[in-house]
């Protein structure tokens, strides 16, 4: 506790520090200097919401700058007043055309982003240099002149900027936080799982693009208002874009004050060299010290420097124990499982798939695949390897458009809905390689799970109140209560299935489909299972689970289907599937038909 | 019929920028296609290679496009020390950031050639640099001409390579599966390097037909790259004939643009297309849909 205290003693001294500067001494070299860091700052904190937390570098973002000043410039002329006055609509205009560029996103990622992030940077200055009957093109626009007193100097820029880095600061520990950070966490880690536990991340994404681009687009007017006059050249500037990218990733992606301190580094190593090396080669020999930085900071750095001095003191204060490895999970007993919160079970069929085709080219790899699966019953689908059985569960949850053919919950068709819109119409799903997200800790992986879209839920704080109580309680029930806080990504293949388990418990799903939940577990965490899923059934919910393990997968079952070549080849009771001479020949040969007599 | 002689006269030139487009994205979507590593610095690679076509026939007199077969070796040397001294390690550190890092060379490149050749811009300028064959009414450039030969030339020659050696096998065989590769007695990480080099000569040639058709400066690399990535894109990322494609159809769109629409938006051509087909059609024209598994790979 004295730790944090004294943590945040130390920041709040700083930020005085920062504010009295101006107080303190009338220098101009360095007010400048501070409200060229202010201008970093605030742009690598937007950048760090984007490349930070939700995974997606981009190298345009200085565009930003750009879109803000212009758009304050041209505003506050045409109304005739002060460029501050405006500057929010200079957010505004910056958070649209972020939201263009998340619409580019929607089908593409990783790389094909950073393209289209620089494209925009290029083209936006483009436009800008050739509309010049706005903009005033190659020749510049002039901003007004500051109306204040000169003895004021340059107080009001410096002052609204630092609020900017302030407001900047806020807002990223406030998505942090919340239920819409943890959700772009999960997107950075793995996109399509975040789709499949009910993150829509089409609109987590456009948020935090909006996110990252407004204050940016703030401080562009504010920034424009400063040098006076606005050109191509220091408004779409790509090496500016460069130091942004530089300072988040030296200070540390994906932290909160590793922009800021990467904003401080940049902006006086930037200052020294300018200084220090004058002339006419002082252009050349910037870029050649920035890009070397850059460099050198992937290479050497690649985490930034905040994570990597947090994790050696982490380190020194705990050492090297806290491994998840753990107690024996026969010797604790099952809590009860948690409740359903749902609509009245009926006997009619909850999941019904019709006609299923779904072609990959020339391979048909589901060949009209009829199947109900009644509601609270458990249903096994076999079959050989190849057989469709994982298509099967790709249709279902939505992680393939299927060709042709129906899928319906409840009565209700589901086939034309995206991938979270089926997770909160109740489709839980495991995979057969437990997928995670392996930079969050356990309890996060569980809280970001959402059964429900609503926007008011996103500011919701992730790390207490009911939903962390929640995945608690369920992490608890699949037997990983002691392991909340540690990394998923520390975790063996057994426990990350269980994980997954409480995980898409968190959506409170109808219909539960398990992907191979046996292999390649130790038999005691298979009997957990075991009892796991009879208990969860009890509780009212349907299973339909995917195994080779006939003895386990058929001890539990009250239904099976057989699939082969992605046809349904016998649909009944086990005992009687078991029987059928054409599943025999087909898929489970002599052995099992002797193991049935026994 | 002047309608006519205009738009033939429009393609004509489309399609011959078309060629050297293309042989300029090649060895950077051989690279996409086999490493997955989006190499940013390509497009400095062409400038240097420029600077180093003027500079040879600056001193020499020597014809700039036949300097630029001859550089093909020094920008494969060139590409596989930046292979491996950068690209290498930073895979092995932080996959994510490749990109970056040769962002960073290509800065810092910029930088470095600012140094060295100055600010101001450059071109080599041969006897045959302002003359052109006439077909009628038609005009063919010689230099357009003879660089689009020598690009496509070039293209065929590499297309030989990947497909009738075992090297080209080998670099196949990595690309679809690195590790299967290695397990049948391919050294991966020799025939990566092979590859990265392989692509960085193709800038050799590139950057001639660069120095002849057209001005430039140290930081035209932001200019050629975002063209290269635009190609790329319309093609299809790692796609070989995509790129050839992808070229032509840029080369004539920013001919089009000049003759109808006006010649200073001729140049956000490319980032249009970039984001166009984005929104449209993310994958490119001939890049298939990877088949998304339900899980990773």
């Amino acid at each position: 506790m004295t730790a944090a205290r004294a943590r945040r003693a130390v920041i709040a001294g700083l930020i005085l520090l920062v504010a009295l500067v101006p107080v303190f001494t009338p220098d101009t070299y360095i007010h400048n200097l501070l409200i060229l860091t202010f201008v970093v700052a605030v742009t690598a904190s937007g950048w760090n919401i984007v490349g930070g937390f939700t995974g997606y570098v981009s190298l345009g973002h200085g565009a930003f700058i750009g879109v803000g000043g212009y758009t304050g410039g041209v505003l506050a002329a045409h109304w005739d007043v002060s460029p501050f006055l405006v500057a929010p609509l200079g957010g505004l205009a910056a958070a649209l055309v972020a939201l263009l560029l998340g619409l580019a996103t929607r089908k593409t990622r990783g790389a094909a982003f950073v393209i289209v992030s620089y494209a925009m940077l290029e083209l936006l200055g483009l436009v800008t240099r050739n509309w010049s009957g706005v903009t005033g093109g190659s020749q510049g626009f002039l901003m007004p002149l500051p109306s204040w007193d000169v003895r004021f100097q340059n107080w009001p820029f410096y002052y609204a900027l630092f609020v900017l880095v302030l407001l900047s600061i806020g807002m990223t520990v406030a998505i942090r936080r919340s239920k819409l950070g943890l959700g772009l966490m999960a997107i950075r880690d793995d996109e399509d799982k975040a789709a499949g536990v009910g993150v829509r991340t089409a609109v987590y994404k456009s948020i935090a693009f909006m996110a990252g681009a407004v204050l940016v687009g703030v401080a562009g007017t504010v920034y424009g208002y400063y040098v006076s006059t606005l050109s191509v050249g220091t408004m779409f500037d790509i090496v500016l874009s460069m130091q942004v990218v530089l300072a988040a990733l030296v200070g540390g992606r994906g932290t909160v004050w590793g922009p800021v301190l990467g904003a401080f580094l940049v902006v006086s190593l930037s200052e020294l060299t300018n200084t220090t090396l004058g002339g006419t080669d002082a252009g050349a020999f910037r870029l050649i010290m920035f890009g070397g930085l850059l460099l050198v900071v992937v290479l050497l750095l690649p985490k930034g420097i905040l994570p990597t001095v947090g994790n050696l003191l982490e380190h020194r204060r705990r050492g090297d124990t806290a491994s998840p490895t753990g107690t024996r999970l026969e010797d604790t007993p099952l809590p009860p499982a948690p409740a359903r919160s749902g609509t009245a079970p009926s006997t009619s069929d909850l999941l019904r798939v019709t006609d299923l085709t779904m072609r990959f080219g020339g391979v048909t790899a589901l060949d009209q695949v009829t199947m109900a699966v009644p509601r609270g019953s458990i249903t096994a689908l076999i079959g050989p390897n190849g057989s469709g059985k994982t298509t099967v569960f790709n249709a279902i949850d939505g992680t393939y458009a299927v060709t042709s053919g129906s899928v319906t919950l409840a009565g209700r068709p589901i086939t034309g809905l995206g991938r979270a819109q089926r997770a909160h119409a109740g489709v839980g799903r495991s995979h057969q390689l437990p997928r995670l997200f392996d930079s969050l800790t356990v309890v996060e992986n569980v809280a970001v799970a959402t059964g429900e879209f609503r926007l008011a839920g996103l500011v919701r704080s992730a790390v207490s109140g009911a939903e962390a109580a929640r995945a608690a309680e369920l992490l608890e029930f699949v037997g990983m209560g002691a392991y909340l806080q540690a990394r998923a990504g520390d975790l063996s293949y057994g426990q990350r299935k269980l994980v997954e388990l409480a995980q898409l418990l968190m959506l409170d799903p109808d219909v539960i489909l398990l992907d191979e939940p046996a292999a390649g577990i130790n038999p005691t965490l298979r009997a957990r299972l075991t009892a796991l899923i009879r208990a969860l059934n009890d509780s009212g919910r349907t299973f339909v689970i995917i195994e080779h393990d006939m003895h386990f997968v058929l001890s539990l079952a009250d239904r099976a289907v057989v699939l082969a070549r992605g046809r349904v080849l016998a649909d009944g009771e086990p005992d009687e599937v078991r029987a059928d001479p054409a599943v025999l020949e087909a898929y489970l040969g002599a052995d099992l038909a002797v193991g049935a007599d026994r | 019929m002047a309608t006519v002689t205009l738009l033939l006269q429009t393609l004509i030139l489309g399609l011959l920028a078309g060629g050297v487009y293309a042989l300029m994205s090649s060895g950077f979507t051989l690279v996409f296609g086999v490493m997955k590593v989006i190499n940013l610095a390509h497009g400095a690679m062409i400038v240097l290679a420029a600077f180093l076509t003027w500079w040879v026939w600056d001193r020499t007199g020597l014809d700039p496009l036949l300097v630029g077969i001859f550089l093909s070796p020094v920008m494969g040397a060139i590409g596989w020390l930046l292979y491996k001294t950068v690209i290498a390690r930073v895979q092995r550190a932080d996959w994510e950031l490749t990109l970056v890092a040769s962002f960073g060379v290509a800065v810092a490149a910029g930088g470095v050639m600012a140094l060295v050749w100055g600010a101001e811009g450059h071109a080599a300028t041969p006897s045959y640099f302002t003359t052109s064959f006439e077909l009628g009414p038609l005009v063919v450039p010689q230099a357009q001409l003879y660089a689009c030969v020598g690009a496509v030339a070039m293209l065929a020659a590499l297309h030989a390579l990947l497909r009738g050696t075992f090297l080209g096998r080998a670099i196949r065989a990595s690309a679809a599966n690195r590790d299967s590769a290695a397990l049948v007695g391919i050294t991966v990480e020799r025939t990566m390097a092979a590859m990265f080099a392989i692509g960085a000569a193709t800038t050799g040639f590139a950057g001639a037909a660069l120095s002849v058709l057209y001005q430039f400066v140290p930081d035209s690399h932001y200019r050629w790259i975002g063209l290269i990535l635009c190609v790329v894109i319309l093609g299809g990322l790692g796609s070989f004939l995509g790129a050839g494609l992808g070229a032509g159809i840029l080369g004539v769109s920013e001919a089009l643009t000049s003759s109808y629409v006006d010649a200073r938006w001729a140049t956000a051509v490319p980032y249009v297309l970039i984001i166009v087909v984005l929104l449209v059609r993310p994958q490119g024209l001939l890049g298939g849909r990877v088949r998304a598994d339900g899980v990773p790979a």
